[in-house]
């Protein structure tokens, strides 16, 4: 686009009030400058910008291009960058007005004192263009600029003329201009261009490079953020290509030979491999694994201080109780050893003895001992005494000793059954031990054999598994297109890629048949209460089912699995494989390589341009830019055949976005197509295809007619919109 | 304003010498500007082409009519030919590797596809 900061212009009081200025008003860019100058001194992207200033909150203007460092200053949110143009036609005029105070400002019109802009304006506009738009450009530029007299002109005709100057073509031919949003194919006559002949088409140098970012970016997800509009830009200018026959350019990428690796281009993001971790040196190491050692010395020593610690305390507890039984063994009177019962706290010997047991167990332990399994004889010696009451029949019990038999009776089967729990899960444990040494024995004894039983279960176990999952999918595309035949969707709305399992099915039959419409053309579900108990009938509409169904086969799947990875060095898992097949894969949490961060344009080089003759491809269902010619020269029946070939020999291709390599040859194969047998054909590029218009129109802008051509306020006010339609310039003026 | 941003002078001044009218009176502050605009579709039909004689070219009449070309289809994703279409998501796809990633696509991703082809059923 050329550089970022337009420098203001200081020769502006050296042109006098007859010099015109000259406006190419496009698109995509505004280019501004003096006639009978060979290039507009001033360009930039026809856009305004209206964010808010951060610091003084009020809201300012910005137009073109400016540097993105800057705009941090800013409130960008909230706002976007417009364009005065809806499709080719000027709609927004105050955008207008800020794009052309910029332009003024920049040719250095600020340094004047006029108060006005003084010159002539000769601005480009898009063949028939809408008077309402014309005439309030017209007004803009007469009212707000104080504008002498102004003049419109057709800026494909301009390149034209330019080119018919320099002798690339003839005085009949067609001007085939690629805008921004429309391409334009317009018939030449005697230097004149004909409007009943031309056609404009709908597509242009936006869908191209919108279409590419729009690919990339669903291609590349990942990327999505680095992949804006100017970036798809620099990328459809450098490496974007028509291809000459559309079809045979698929099939090379299809078939991925040599070509398509040679013509595939590789964009690689800026990418910073992660810091290696150097491997620390030997001293370091040294010095890690003392201090380790220490500190596991020192956790060490904590650990015996306390255990001895636990040990003395235990044993003087366990001496505490010796002495107490002892006591109570010398004590020969029941109140003695009462009276030592009640000093101890204990409520009876059993109560020392089992504590007594206790606290020995947990001294052994300390120790390091074995501990005696003495848990089950007291378990069995008190579970008649813990349980006194279940033994006695109930008749005998009051209500209070019933409650503490029910509660007795409950604490007894509980334990009972957590007992009952632990057996089995022993045993289970067991046997898996058992079945794994089986395994490993036939494993070591045989390894080969060992595989290949192993390999065979994978395979039968994902193609189960792999089928089952067909299934679901087939039975509901044929449940699709079969069930609507009772006005109600078939899928139940699970949501979850509307699996009906069997349940469902019974869900949606009972609702299709029970319930509705027996015909008689009204719907009587809900009068009466009973037809509610119709949702009773149905299950509960979860995928507990599936999932409780595939459940044990993929445990089994996922066993096997694991045991093959072990054992077997070739084995790929499934999911795996799966993985290695898809290409938009976002860097995983590995390792990541230069490859993630790379955007590849293969086959998007041809395809996006594509669009331009076919544009179907985004949905816009008109003719491509190389029919246009044939239906530009068909809306002109009055003309001779000879006339129309000698047009043909003269087709100039112009306009930005006519920079595409092999544009020409494509255009030359569909041209010829709809052309007669043999009839002549010439198609050839504009010197500048970007600049060619300006500088017609500055050509014409210079010439000593101009001033017939345009016309003022007072003229317009005058005759009114009508003749401002009709007023079209005479393009031959310098002939 | 900060020094870089007079420096740049990227934003336009509120006065400007060459106007007659400023922008600022032109223009109150507070009003929302945009609705006043009419849009390309709205102008046109203030123009009422139909009442103007047929063989006059105007901006409709120069329209381009439909391509005599039936339209080529290609494969949404890759771009290839595409015979297929899939008919849950209405993409098209090119044979049934590219089908599974169609199938894996997440649901935006699908609309996206879809309207690059102006073929988005759009819900309002």
């Amino acid at each position: 686009m050329g550089e970022i900061r337009i420098a203001r212009q200081s020769d502006y009081d050296l042109f006098s009030p007859t010099t015109p200025i000259v406006i190419d008003n496009g698109g995509s860019t505004f280019r501004i400058g003096w006639a009978g100058e060979s290039d507009p001194r001033i360009m930039f992207r026809n856009v305004a910008f209206r964010p808010r200033h951060r610091s003084t909150g009020e809201t300012v203007t910005v137009v073109g291009e400016h540097d993105p460092a800057l705009f941090k200053y800013f409130d960008c949110t909230r706002s976007s960058w417009r364009s005065p143009f809806d499709n080719n036609v000027v709609y927004q005029f105050e955008i207008m007005e800020y794009v052309l105070d910029y332009g003024f400002d920049r040719l250095g019109a600020s340094s004047s004192m006029a108060g006005k802009v003084d010159h002539p304006i000769l601005m480009t506009e898009c063949i028939c263009n809408p008077v309402y738009s014309r005439a309030k450009m017209a007004e803009l530029l007469f009212e707000t600029y104080g504008v002498p007299s102004v003049a419109f002109g057709v800026d494909a005709a301009f390149s034209y003329k330019y080119n018919q100057n320099l002798g690339i073509c003839a005085e009949d031919g067609i001007a085939l201009s690629i805008g921004f949003m429309t391409t334009h194919s317009i018939p030449i006559l005697k230097g004149e261009p004909l409007p009943e002949g031309s056609c404009r088409t709908n597509v242009g140098g936006y869908h191209v490079t919108n279409y590419l970012k729009e690919v990339l970016s669903l291609k590349y997800p990942y990327h999505a953020p680095s992949i804006t509009w100017e970036k798809a830009e620099e990328l459809k200018r450098e490496h974007c290509y028509v291809a000459p026959d559309y079809p045979s350019e698929l099939q090379i990428f299809k078939k991925e030979t040599k070509e398509a690796e040679e013509k595939k281009w590789v964009w690689q993001l800026p990418w910073v491999p992660p810091p290696q971790e150097e491997l620390p040196s030997e001293e370091e190491l040294a010095r890690k694994a003392a201090i380790k050692e220490k500190q596991g010395q020192r956790l060490r020593e904590m650990a015996a201080a306390k255990r001895s610690q636990k040990i003395t305390d235990l044993e003087n507890e366990l001496h505490v109780l010796e002495t107490l039984l002892s006591q109570l063994d010398e004590a020969e009177l029941p109140e003695v050893a009462s009276s030592i019962l009640a000093r101890s706290g204990y409520l009876s010997r059993q109560e020392i003895e089992s504590a007594h047991s206790r606290v020995s167990q947990s001294l052994r332990k300390a120790r390091g001992e074995p501990a005696v399994t003495v848990e089950e004889n007291t378990d069995t010696a008190t579970s008649a005494d813990k349980y006194p009451l279940v033994s006695i029949p109930d008749e005998m019990l009051t209500p209070d000793q019933l409650k503490e038999k029910k509660r007795q009776i409950f604490l007894k089967t509980t334990s009972e059954g957590r007992l009952r729990a632990k057996q089995k899960r022993a045993e289970e444990e067991m046997m898996r031990e058992r079945q794994n040494q089986l395994e490993e024995g036939r494993r070591l004894e045989n390894p080969e054999l060992y595989l290949e039983e192993l390999r065979a279960k994978y395979k039968e176990l994902s193609e189960k598994i792999d089928q089952r999952k067909r299934l679901k999918t087939n039975g509901n595309g044929n449940g699709n297109g079969n069930g609507t035949g009772n006005g109600n969707n078939v899928s139940g709305g699970t949501g979850r890629g509307e699996r009906l399992n069997a349940a469902q099915r019974e869900r949606m039959r009972l609702l299709t048949t029970a319930l509705f419409d027996k015909g008689k053309g009204e719907d009587t579900f809900g009068l009466k209460d009973e037809d509610w108990q119709l949702y009773k009938l149905m299950s509960k509409d979860t995928d507990d089912d599936d999932d409780d169904v595939v459940n044990p086969d993929e445990a089994e799947l996922e066993r096997v699995a694991a045991k093959l990875q072990e054992f077997d060095p070739s084995f790929v898992g499934r999911a795996e494989a799966e993985l290695m097949q898809s290409t938009q894969e976002p860097p995983r949490p590995r390792a990541l390589t230069a490859e993630d961060y790379q955007v590849v344009l293969g086959v998007e080089r041809f395809r996006c341009p594509e669009v331009l003759f076919q544009p179907g491809m985004i949905g816009e269902y008109q003719a491509g830019i190389d029919e246009i010619v044939s239906h530009s020269l068909r809306r002109l029946p009055n003309l001779d055949s000879s006339i129309k070939d000698r047009m043909c020999q003269s087709i100039i291709v112009t306009g930005g976005g006519s920079l595409l390599p092999g544009l020409e040859q494509r255009l030359e194969t569909g041209i010829r197509a709809t052309r007669p047998y043999l009839s002549p054909l010439k198609i050839v590029r504009a010197v500048d295809s970007v600049m060619d218009a300006w500088r017609g129109a500055s050509v014409y802008a210079a010439s000593e007619l101009f001033s017939t051509q345009t016309f003022s306020l007072e003229d317009y006010n005058e005759k009114g919109e009508d003749w401002l339609k009709r007023c079209n310039i005479v393009y031959s003026l310098y002939d | 304003m900060e020094a870089d941003v007079v420096r740049s002078e990227m934003v336009l001044p509120p006065v400007m010498p060459f106007k007659r009218v400023q922008m600022g009176d032109k223009y109150q502050k507070g009003q929302s500007r945009g609705r006043y605009w009419k849009h390309l579709k709205q102008l046109l039909q203030a123009e009422n082409f139909i009442s103007l004689p047929l063989d006059e070219p105007n901006y409709l009449n120069i329209e381009s009519p439909p391509s005599m070309y039936p339209s080529k289809k290609y494969c949404d994703i890759t771009g290839f030919e595409a015979p297929y279409v899939d008919p849950r998501t209405k993409l098209r796809y090119a044979d049934p590797e590219v089908f599974k990633r169609v199938r894996n696509l997440p649901n935006d991703h699908v609309q996206r596809y879809l309207a690059l082809r102006n073929a988005a059923v759009i819900i309002r």
